[in-house]
């Protein structure tokens, strides 16, 4: 349909579904007679007397002027609209990144790890300690020589199951805390350090965090970081920080 | 357009008129195909008052390879006469067409009709030309 009145001048071929169709037929002898009539017949229109008061008024170059910038137009061409949706993937990806990360604290992957952790830890390879959490500080000290390592007080009156220690595969000791009450979980682990000075990270506060299901709700303290993490949301931990405002 | 070069004048120097008139009140027309616009509305207008075609069943030929040869044997007053006999739009078609100052965009616009249409409309008017000149400059003779 296009290749029926497809300009017999290249000139004034602008548009690409036009390009694409001449593109497609230039070598049918069809269309071959097709523009050597069309420009034949346009040689004759070039031919036509026009009288001398009308011409002076025109030169060829300047009968139509050429079509306006639009947006519109812009936005079609295919390479520009490529270019527009790579920048849109990018710009997503970077949105992404940012609220995914925006409630990141020193810690944070430590935290994700021992979610992880949590989420396949059975009771029986626990220690089995029957007492309150924030007893345990002590047995932490004695013991394992681990000094901070305190259950803070909104979680220190819950009654414990069982606790080890443990290496993380970055020989960090962990402390990991069975507890009754909804079947939660504590873990103390030595808080992120600056790598240069080798001071504490800090960060004040609660923050949440969650992985593959499990959400943990963790502070900072004395260079050691407390985590309490159960299976479900973060509206099932709120209550205990909340009491201890 | 009309066939009548005395009539294509007026229709010309009314047309430059008017745009004179709208620069002089400050209103030039934004439309970048204004002249072109204008000019065909006049030759309607003046084809509609004088003399009509009577509607006939054109005959229709292939295109052939030997029409330059047989166009080259043609007078442009005899082609311009030829076109404006045509039925409208395919007068407009043909005539915006063949001026070869247009692309793809600017003749649907100002021919208002669609690319299917406009499509047909010349290659139509291709068919019936080839009849004519073969009636009119047999092939051996050109």
């Amino acid at each position: 349909m296009l290749v029926q009145c497809a300009p017999f001048n290249e000139q004034r071929i602008n548009d690409r579904s036009m390009r694409a169709a001449v593109f497609r037929v230039r070598k049918a002898d069809d269309f071959a007679n097709q523009q050597a009539f069309d420009r034949a017949l346009a040689a004759l229109v070039q031919a036509t007397p026009i009288p001398a008061e009308v011409e002076e008024w025109f030169s060829k170059e300047t009968m139509v002027a050429p079509p306006r910038w639009t947006w519109k137009k812009t936005a079609q061409n295919p390479a520009i609209l490529a270019i527009g949706i790579a920048v849109a993937v990018m710009a997503g990806i970077f949105i992404f990144h940012i609220m995914e990360h925006r409630h990141d604290f020193p810690g944070v992957e430590t935290a994700r790890k021992l979610l992880i952790t949590a989420s396949s830890s059975r009771s029986v390879l626990l220690d089995p300690v029957k007492t309150d959490a924030g007893a345990l500080s002590d047995l932490f000290f004695m013991k394992h020589r681990l000094e901070h390592y305190d259950v803070p007080p909104e979680f220190a009156d819950l009654r414990t199951l069982g606790c080890r220690v443990f290496d993380d595969e970055d020989s960090r000791r962990i402390a990991q805390i069975w507890v009754v009450e909804k079947r939660m979980q504590f873990f103390l682990f030595p808080a992120e350090r600056d790598a240069k000075t080798g001071a504490v990270r800090g960060f004040s506060g609660w923050r949440y965090v969650d992985q593959e299901g499990w959400t943990g709700v963790v502070s900072q303290r004395n260079g050691v970081c407390f985590m309490a993490a159960l299976r479900g949301p973060a509206k099932d931990l709120a209550p205990y920080i909340s009491k201890g405002k | 357009m009309t066939g009548d070069a005395v009539k294509a004048q007026e229709i010309f120097q009314a047309t430059m008129h008017e745009l004179a008139l709208r620069s002089a009140g400050g209103e030039l027309p934004s439309d970048r195909l204004w002249l072109f616009r204008d000019a065909r509305g006049r030759c309607l207008e003046a084809s509609e008052s004088g003399l009509q075609a009577e509607p006939i069943e054109m005959e229709e030929h292939p295109v052939k390879a030997s029409a330059a040869a047989q166009m080259a044997k043609l007078e442009p007053m005899q082609l311009a006469i030829w076109i404006s006999g045509a039925p409208e739009p395919q007068r407009t078609a043909l005539a915006l067409f063949y001026l070869d100052q247009f692309d793809h965009e600017d003749l649907l616009t100002l021919a208002e009709v669609k690319t299917a249409e406009l499509a047909k409309l010349i290659a139509d008017g291709r068919q019936q030309f080839q009849a004519w000149l073969d009636i009119t400059i047999p092939h051996e003779a050109a």
